[in-house]
């Protein structure tokens, strides 16, 4: 039992001295996930700008010359890879993984400082290439965020020459970076708890974001070789995925290559990365309901087996994307199915969020406004899933504006609800301060909003027909005119919600100076984060002697306590335990 | 949900029992340290990335119209004027086996705290890698000698050489990453670094290498024997 | 980690798998060599395989001895991988299919 002495032993620490080992060269996990939280939000900052540009394009065609067809597709790519992967991913799993993995289990750091600290740097430069592209002849790809080939890499999409080729570098150093964090994570979680932590008394925090890394772990493999592979047929001259073809009236040197093969590859790891950033957000968001709601979570066994059940399904459910794609039709039916048995689990958790409010005393602070904000849009993303995991509906919905609602209210916006919940309720943690109540909460209801104004005119564009990534719709007889009116209110919608995102950092910058001391534990929260000797936490986090754990994270409002909480690290009472006999 | 357990596991109980008992201790699930553990996780990791290289090198083969050649043919050699189909494979092959057996003895040795002898089959293991990337590196040159190239060969479908060149190169660069992991050690083991730490490094670079062995099993079987 | 906890086996049983290993491979190269076709040929190949796979894995990366939660964590994942291989399979024969169908070559 030796390996678990080591989290006990605190010299094994070597406090950092100067300012570059302190902030720069950090070992620190809370370092660490502040530097990826800050890159993350800086790119994510980008993508959310050329969502601002796509828009002024759509909502008022030929009024900005500056964009033109091959910059829109441009615009449309980035923004959603960076979304996806550089923000969320990275943001949910380096940055939040990074900060409440050791705190919450109470460990003293990660257990592989070192790599740790590489994953961020790695990170950072996955990201540079990833903005060069921005500069080289060409620009970035525009391929979309699927990259599907053959257009990927043929002339006639944008950036088919050094823009593919950046991105493709940029996501396998990325893939580096996060099996490095990911390895980490995951051995922390499993062999580094304190005494008294089992895995059913982790938070659903911890128990999403441990889930979701696993998932990366054996999802990212499928995108790192199908983007080694494309790249060999880009540059080599391979033909993986290329067959053989007219590009351009030239007739190509590709031939025998499979392009539903790259689409199935990319599926197999993209529909587990949609869970990746999906898991950590379920985790955090049951944490916020019920210490704001003064309320143990309902069904706590039921959240963790559906939490591990939803990720182990989602390797089974990838070709709902490629229902068009030509592949054998019979799997048509596999997929139908499997999709919609993962939404008994997705169901119950919604259910259990409801339920966990029930009767709760609730406390209508910013972090609990963004949690409730999420169940909303969750369920409404949730429901336009289940139309597109049947075949026979997605077929005319595929590939329209139906689908760029579906997944944004599924996957973008519900994860950014908690990303901003997360942000809120641990802020105070962070920094030691409060945030300003009122700006917080003006930014929650332009948000929360504004969302809808985005998205639900967007479902019935879907409907009448609006294909997904087009410049422009130009004159199509099933497209009424007042589509366009409506692009318009959308447009300036998306531009509000764009800007109000701007009291978000004024808040969270000012707030740094200006902020009211936050105190120990501010909310009343029982998990262990908030029960450490120091706010922020120090080096180390626990001082001298690691906590001990007697319960589980949920212990809100219990009869008979002194306060309505108790922490994880108070030993069970005398009362709490002829209690419990009454129970039994 | 306050009841008070003494949870820490002994890692003695059998089967499903002891399975339950792992998952439901404190501080940590496995009785294993966190390098190996780390290890394992990486090697499933790894699993995923070959298995799926295989995956698509069968898709793409199953789709062929054009013809595969006959790799008992291609990888032929005549050796002392007779004519001997996959010779050279299944030389790799053995020496491989023959690696992983020395890093198998390494391991037991290395827990017995014979440095001495741990340093030496490490080193073997290390030389015998080297030559199966250098034997690679000879089938390389042959078949480039022979007009196969990633985008195209003479003998049928160009999924062959891209295939070809892509796993085996990929696998190349797990054995040559080996080596140098295994100098590393070794060298290490030798100097005495690791006395006070104990000796499970060289179980875990072991874990590494027999997993580059095993990986050869699946490529081995696919790709020269289909 | 106390000493004692490491994997130690005695010695007798890495040298037997190791032989084993050579034969088992003389065995797969022979299927090649005489030329062995069809199902016969496939069979033999994917036993050599597996046999070899599993003893390498049991003996030399000592699975057989760890607990049991550790080899449920190395073979759950690979059913993923497992419907991965099928549905390429499947798919790689639909797309030869359609080939034939739609292409003369
Ligand atoms: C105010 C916030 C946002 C706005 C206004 C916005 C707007 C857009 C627009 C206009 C498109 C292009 C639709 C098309 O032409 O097909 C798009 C695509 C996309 N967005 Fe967003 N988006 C926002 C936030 C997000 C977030 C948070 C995510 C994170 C998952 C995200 C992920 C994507 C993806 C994956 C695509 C598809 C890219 C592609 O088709 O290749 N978006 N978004
Ligand atoms: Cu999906």
């Amino acid at each position: 039992m030796q390996n678990v002495a080591i989290a006990d032993q605190i010299d094994e620490l070597h406090d950092p001295q100067t300012f570059i080992t302190k902030y720069i060269w950090s070992q620190d996990h809370k370092v660490i996930a502040i530097q990826y939280g800050l890159t993350a939000i800086f790119v994510g900052l980008i993508a959310l700008a050329l969502s601002g540009l796509m828009r002024l394009q759509l909502g008022f065609p030929d009024a900005f010359d500056f964009i033109n067809p091959s910059d829109y597709l441009q615009f449309v790519t980035m923004h959603g890879m960076i979304m996806v992967i550089y923000l969320l991913t990275a943001l949910l799993l380096g940055g939040f993984g990074n900060y409440l993995i050791p705190l919450m289990i109470g460990a003293r750091d990660m257990v592989f400082p070192f790599l740790n600290m590489l994953s961020y740097w790695f990170y950072l430069v996955s990201v540079i290439v990833l903005l060069t592209s921005f500069f080289v002849p060409g620009g970035p790809t525009g391929a979309g965020w699927t990259l599907y080939p053959p257009q990927a890499i043929l002339p006639g999409t944008p950036g088919y020459d050094w823009g593919i080729i950046l991105m493709l570098v940029s996501l396998a150093i990325f893939i580096v970076a996060f099996t490095m964090g990911g390895l980490n994570y995951v051995t922390t979680v499993l062999q580094a708890r304190t005494h008294g932590m089992t895995l059913m008394r982790m938070p659903l925090t911890i128990w999403g974001i441990f889930t979701a890394t696993v998932l990366g772990l054996l999802a990212f493999p499928a995108l790192l070789v199908s983007a080694i592979m494309m790249m060999l047929d880009k540059t080599l001259g391979t033909s993986f995925f290329m067959p053989a073809l007219v590009s351009l009236g030239e007739n190509l040197d590709y031939s025998g290559g499979s392009p539903i093969l790259f689409q199935h590859l990319f599926w197999f790891f993209g529909h587990p990365e949609v869970y990746i950033v999906a898991l950590p957000a379920f985790g955090m968001v049951s944490d916020v309901l019920a210490t704001h709601a003064r309320k143990s979570i309902f069904g706590y066994r039921m959240m963790v087996w559906a939490i591990v059940v939803i990720g182990g399904l989602s390797f089974f459910v990838w070709a709902h994307h490629m229902y068009v794609s030509g592949m054998d039709p019979a799997f048509g039916f596999f997929f139908a199915t499997t999709t919609l048995i993962i939404a008994v689990p997705t169901a119950i958790k919604v259910y259990n969020w409801v339920l966990t409010l029930w009767k709760g005393n609730i406390q209508l602070t910013v972090p609990m406004l963004f949690a409730i904000g999420f169940i909303f849009t969750f369920t409404h993303g949730g429901l336009t899933g289940l139309f597109l995991g049947n075949v026979t509906i997605d077929l005319p919905l595929s590939d329209t504006y139906f689908v760029v609602a579906h997944f944004h209210m599924v996957m973008g916006v519900s994860p950014i609800m908690v990303l901003f919940a997360a942000i809120y309720h641990w802020y105070p943690l962070l920094t030691g301060k409060m945030f300003d109540e009122r700006l917080g909460k003006i930014h929650f209801w332009f948000t929360f909003l504004g969302t809808y104004a985005i998205y639900l005119p967007m479902h019935y564009l879907g409907f009448l027909g609006v294909p997904r990534r087009y410049f422009a719709m130009g004159s199509m007889d099933f497209i009424p005119d007042s589509a366009q009116t409506l692009n318009q209110s959308i447009t300036i919608s998306a531009l509000i919600v764009g800007f109000s995102q701007l009291i978000f950092l004024y808040n969270v910058f000012v707030s740094l100076r200006n902020g009211k001391p936050a105190g120990h534990n501010p909310w009343g929260a029982t998990s262990l984060e908030w029960q450490t000797p120091d706010v922020p936490p120090r080096h180390g986090n626990w001082g001298p002697k690691l906590p001990q754990v007697y319960r589980w994270a949920y212990d809100y409002g219990v009869p008979g306590a002194k306060e309505d909480f108790i922490p994880q690290n108070h030993p069970v009472t005398d009362s709490e335990r002829t209690a419990g006999e009454h129970d039994a | 949900m306050t009841i008070e357990t003494d949870t820490s596991t002994t890692y003695t109980d059998p089967g499903v029992d002891g399975m339950v008992s792992d998952w439901s201790s404190d501080r940590q699930t496995f009785d294993l340290p966190w390098g190996k553990l780390m290890m394992w996780i990486f090697l499933l990791s790894d699993t995923f990335i070959f298995s799926v290289f295989l995956t698509g090198y069968m898709n793409v083969r199953l789709s062929q119209t054009a013809t595969w050649p006959n790799t008992s043919e291609v990888f032929a050699l005549e050796i002392a004027g007779t004519h001997l189909p996959l010779i050279l494979i299944a030389i790799m092959t053995f020496v491989l086996i023959t690696s992983s057996g020395t890093m198998a003895m390494a391991v037991n040795f290395a827990y017995n705290g014979d440095r001495r002898k741990t340093a030496i089959l490490m080193g073997a293991t290390a030389l015998l890698g080297a030559s199966f990337v250098g034997m690679q590196a000879f089938e390389w040159t042959k078949l480039i000698g022979e007009g196969v190239r990633p985008w195209g060969n003479p003998m049928g479908s160009p999924q062959f050489g891209a295939a070809f060149f892509m796993i085996t190169g990929f696998h190349g660069l797990h054995v040559t990453a080996g080596v140098i992991y295994l100098s590393i050690v070794a060298r290490k083991v030798a100097r005495g670094d690791y006395e006070k730490k104990g000796y499970a490094i060289v179980e875990i670079t072991g874990l590494y290498w027999h997993f580059v062995d095993l990986v050869w099993v699946f490529i081995f079987a696919f790709f020269y024997l289909w | 980690m106390s000493e004692t906890s490491g994997q130690q086996h005695p010695v007798g049983v890495y040298l037997k798998v190791w032989i084993l290993l050579f034969v088992l491979s003389t065995f797969s190269y022979m299927v090649d060599f005489f030329h062995l076709e069809g199902y016969l040929r496939w069979t033999l190949i994917l036993i050599f395989m597996f046999l070899k796979a599993g003893f390498i894995i049991a003996i030399f990366m000592h699975v057989a001895w760890e607990r049991l939660a550790l080899k449920y964590v190395l073979f759950v994942p690979l059913s993923a991988i497992a419907i991965l291989i099928l549905l390429m399979a499947i798919e790689g024969d639909y797309t030869f299919l359609t080939r034939e169908t739609f292409f003369d070559q």
